[in-house]
């Protein structure tokens, strides 16, 4: 075991006790990142190597010196019996959707490569307050818009370090590889859909999507506004937890952060579950998806290895003493992605719009007299085909002509799936939820390659994770076991407005039930 | 003949003066100031930024509103206005859309004889279509071949102000304008100088046969910078209109720009089709929720309008029309009037006289404003009331005017210090017109001749000698006396 293998919690508390100094750290993980990262994702890279099919390239930017000097300033802080903070000398990897002054922050993106952000995102300047040490940016879909990390212009894509030739899902797919392959205990992602969660499940680690407005949004560039949250990617629950205590909480800069009291996520976190009611719904073991041929609807169970992974944590937890609720219903689960098609989309292509060759970024080298040209071919040549489409279709359905047979039909839809969620956790309703137990996504990592370019049943990936973001709800996916592939399957935990500390109470529990389950023990590929 | 009418709707965008921007805190006053100096990331449009409400124009917005007898919603919304310039650095515009701060409002609009078509003053109601919080966008200008792009004045906090279609004539565009901006300098929420840019102002124009409640197609001008070239350029285009019409054209809905230099109205773009803003709303702000509490708040101390004080000033005080117009055209002014009026508890129109000539010539000179001056209101009455007293005459008193102002010492300090009261003492006076009587003997001869006109002139030589601080009318008792 090398001392990147090791937990935050673990790191922080050996560096406090001085047996290991901030630098010795940061010099471990960069030797996982030397020997297991391989090439960083580039622009107009050059085609893939067998050995680039050996490595989990999460890197986009890697800054080693600026985390060297900030390892330093905590062995110094440590040295002259300074406080050097809760996350002292804990190395983390920032999803490159976050600006980080003086980095270039791409968004995995051609339209954004030469920008050079001028300022630091709200939850990567509370995690260097805490005395957390960023190693660099990672990969992540282009502008966050993908469920598989394949679409970043910045090529080759991360890969899933248990089994190399899957896709490490996404969009945080940088984020939950790095974590995975012990590159950096922590991660800061985000989630519009599922793009913390189905990444954590397909690599085997701990992603919550907090409360929407819990982590401040200020220097996370935008995809769907009023569903993007940024959250905590770890190895452990009680490591999402120290995450959680720095990153939360209101914000000056940004008004949809709320101003409700941040819990110390660590306190209640060995309480176990007596007395918790822990749902589950038949909505969340099935997915229901369009067949492209004939236009209807088609319904699936899930693969029963999920199932059972689901089934046998709720045993557990009962056996801890929660009240498991069976058969609760959520009927409005399957409308999920069809509404986040629109809403997402209308976010997304306004979002996009400062994107035009006018300020910073990408601008066409092609001269031209004029403005529209110059808008025209900017964009065109500086986003991918993922920001296109969602271009095309956000500006369709936010016509004034359609967006009331689109757009506003998916708000009220949008408001439906929240009753869904209000109905399950209504402290004097019929299920007095405590949190919903489910599947994170309906399958395990699929292949490079496989769905990509099909972005319709990409995104039915996120079936089971988008409902948390149209409710504003938490969530969080833990990992629950491994199939007969030998992937990692994601058990998600849902629960009302601002309960991430039972949701991370929960998990820790459920850790300490399988804690001697031998796939507990299994390392992934690209450690073996 | 067929006889014309026009109907005008204004779209005014008013700045708020706020010291800073409507969702970041760089300064948002860049008057002179050097391009792209009062900028930051979220002003700028930088990827990851966010807007946070500045309170202070919603507050300024909610004076506006509640001036226009406009109704405020309890719960308001920020919606984006979508489209692409170069001087609009996030590809779209915060505005308010369907649910903005307040709903409909008029203005009862005075319109004076000199203004009318024939001659009577009367009365036109405006009303308020739409009153909206918005974020200005910022300039573009070419120069050497190349586009320059000045983020400074992005996210300054505006209010757009529409009209109804309901003004008339060129007149009425211009005296609703002017009397806009006298609101909006005496609620303190605008510069409203419309050759800065504080308040900017688009006309739609269209005509009908008089007596048609019909609108036909309109044209919209734009880019006009003050209020005598809006009344000059709206005069055209009906002018204009009139004309195609009798030649039997139809009128375009073109979008027009009005050339200052050549006084001549030129098209800018055909405008046939509406633009799709794609309105939503703004994921990245809160609703405005606006509390008994907070409105109560703002509202407090909330004035008196200056068409309501115009009006008070001629019931309670018997002022005149043009008086009280006077008075009231500067919310400063009228106060000053009004403690002056109060301290003196002499007749108003006594300190309406002394105001509008003496201290608005004094205002004028030194570029003050009425509450600027040393000079304030309770020494003006004190002024009036040692003039009234008999203690200086009225000479006495105009020359005071400047001194007090200079000195910052109170009337009566100064008659005091330097003399100045009225000698009426005839003792004096008498050794003084006898001076006068042996210095001139001819005209002394004159007057004794019959020329009584002369009585005068030897009143003046009295009071010169006495540099103005002798009694007249004993000085003329006293004359008369000596000449018997």
């Amino acid at each position: 075991m090398e001392l990147c293998d090791l937990s935050a919690h673990e790191l922080a508390l050996y560096l406090r006790q001085r047996r290991i100094s901030a630098v010795e750290i940061l010099e471990s993980c960069l030797k996982r990142i030397e020997s297991v990262d391989g090439r960083p994702g580039t622009l107009d890279s050059s085609p893939l190597t067998a050995e680039d099919e050996q490595k989990v390239h999460a890197f986009i930017t890697l800054t080693p010196e600026r985390a060297r000097a900030q390892a330093e300033a905590v062995d110094r802080k440590i040295a002259a019996g300074e406080d050097p903070g809760p996350l002292a000398g804990v190395p983390f990897t920032v999803k490159d959707i976050f600006c980080v002054e003086g980095t270039p922050s791409t968004a995995a993106s051609r339209i954004l490569a030469n920008f050079r952000a001028p300022y630091t995102a709200t939850p990567v300047a509370r995690m260097e307050a805490a005395g957390a040490i960023m190693l660099g940016k990672v990969n992540l879909d282009e502008f966050t818009y993908g469920s598989s990390n394949e679409s970043s212009a910045f090529q080759p894509s991360p890969r899933n370090p248990w089994k190399l030739d899957r896709v490490p899902g996404g969009s945080s797919g940088g984020s939950t590889a790095s974590v995975a392959a012990g590159e950096a205990p922590l991660s800061l992602g985000t989630d519009t859909a599922g793009s913390i969660r189905q990444p954590a499940a397909f690599c085997g680690v701990v992603g919550m999507k907090p409360t929407y407005g819990r982590v401040s949004r200020y220097g996370l560039i935008a995809f769907a506004s009023s569903l993007d949250c940024p959250g905590p990617v770890a190895r452990n629950v009680t490591d999402a937890a120290l995450m959680m205590n720095a990153i939360a909480g209101a914000d000056p800069h940004d008004s949809t952060a709320a101003n409700v009291p941040v819990p110390d996520y660590l306190a209640a976190l060995e309480q176990g579950v007596k007395g918790l009611r822990i749902g589950l719904s038949p909505d969340y073991f099935r997915i229901t998806y369009p067949n492209l041929q004939n236009g209807t609807f088609e319904t699936q169970p899930l693969p029963a290895e999920i199932e059972t992974a689901v089934r046998r944590a709720a045993d557990l937890l009962a056996a801890m003493g929660a009240e498991i609720v069976e058969g609760v219903p959520m009927p409005n689960t399957r409308f999920g992605i069809p509404a986040y098609f629109v809403i997402s989309r209308v976010e997304a292509a306004s979002n996009l719009h400062r994107f035009d060759g006018v300020k910073y970024g990408y601008r066409t080298p092609q001269p031209t007299n004029d403005l529209r040209e110059m808008y025209r071919r900017s964009r065109g040549e500086g986003f991918g085909p993922q920001p296109k489409l969602r271009i095309l279709m956000g500006m369709y359905v936010s016509a004034a002509q359609y967006s009331e047979q689109y757009y506003n039909r998916a708000l009220r839809v949008r408001t439906l799936i929240r009753q869904d969620f209000d109905r399950a956790f209504d402290p004097s309703g019929p299920y007095r939820l405590n949190a919903l137990l489910t599947p994170t996504t309906p399958t395990t990592a699929f292949k490079m390659a496989a769905l990509y370019g099909d972005s319709v049943l990409m995104q039915y990936a996120d079936q089971l994770t988008v409902p948390a973001n149209h409710a504003g709800v938490p969530g969080v996916s833990l990992p629950g076991g491994l199939d007969s592939e030998g992937l990692p399957i994601g058990i998600q935990l849902l629960g009302p407005d601002y309960s991430e500390d039972v949701l991370l109470r929960i998990g820790r529990a459920y850790e300490e039930a399988t804690e001697t389950d031998p796939w507990r023990r299994v390392r992934p590929q690209a450690l073996a | 003949m067929i006889e014309y009418e026009a109907v005008i709707g204004l779209e005014t965008h008013i700045q708020l003066n706020t010291q800073t921007k409507i969702f970041c805190s760089c300064k948002a006053d860049s008057w002179n100031d050097a391009p792209n100096t009062n900028i930051c990331p979220v002003c700028c449009g930088l990827p990851g930024v966010l807007p946070v409400l500045n309170k202070a124009a919603v507050e300024k917005g909610v004076l506006l509103a509640t001036a226009m007898h406009s109704e405020i919603r309890p719960l308001s919304f920020f919606d984006r206005k979508n489209y692409f310039y170069p001087d609009l650095p996030k590809g779209y515009q915060i505005s308010q859309f369907d649910m903005s701060l307040a709903k409909g409002g008029y203005l009862d609009l005075p319109v004076p004889a000199s203004a009318s078509p024939d001659g009577k003053a009367y009365v036109r109601r405006v009303t308020i279509s739409k009153l909206h919080l918005e974020e200005d966008a910022g300039k573009t200008k070419n120069a050497g071949g190349q586009r320059y792009v000045d983020f400074n004045r992005c996210g300054v906090p505006l209010v757009e102000m529409v009209t109804g279609p309901d003004l008339r004539t060129a007149d009425e565009a211009a005296q609703y304008l002017t009397r806009l901006r006298q609101l909006l300098r005496w609620l303190g929420i605008s510069e409203a100088d419309m050759e800065r840019g504080n308040l900017r102002c688009d006309a739609n124009v269209s005509i009908r046969r008089k007596g048609e409640t019909i609108l036909n197609p309109k044209t919209e001008i734009k880019n006009v910078n003050s209020i005598e070239n809006v009344r000059e350029a709206i005069e055209h285009e009906i002018e204009r209109q009139i004309r195609e019409v009798e030649a039997g054209n139809r009128i375009f809905a073109w979008t027009l720009e009005w050339d200052e230099d050549a006084g001549v109205l030129r098209k800018m773009r055909s405008k046939e089709t509406e633009a799709d803003y794609r309105y939503f709303r703004e994921p990245d702000l809160l609703p405005i929720r606006m509390d008994d509490t907070w409105k109560t708040a703002i509202l407090a101390g909330f004035p008196e309008l200056p068409l309501e004080r115009r009006a008070r000033f001629v019931s309670a005080y018997g002022l005149p029309e043009y008086d009280a117009e006077i008075l009231t055209s500067e919310r400063r002014l009228s106060d000053y009037f009004e403690t002056a009026v109060k301290t003196y508890g002499g007749d108003p129109k006594r300190v309406s006289n002394w105001l509008m000539n003496d201290i608005l010539r004094m205002l004028n000179d030194r570029g003050l404003t009425a509450d600027q001056l040393k000079l304030g209101p309770a020494w003006l009455a004190e002024l009036l009331k040692l003039i009234d007293a008999g203690t200086i005459n009225i000479s006495t008193g105009k020359s005071l005017l400047q001194k007090v102002e200079e000195s910052g010492l109170s009337p009566a300090a100064l008659v005091e210090k330097e003399g100045l009261a009225k000698v009426s003492d005839d003792a004096a006076i008498r050794a003084v017109a006898q001076e006068v009587l042996a210095e001139n003997p001819r005209e002394v001869e004159a007057f004794k001749g019959g020329k009584d006109t002369l009585m005068g002139w030897f009143v003046g030589q009295v009071m010169r000698k006495m540099r103005g601080k002798a009694d007249p009318n004993i000085a003329r008792q006293v004359l008369e006396e000596l000449l018997k």
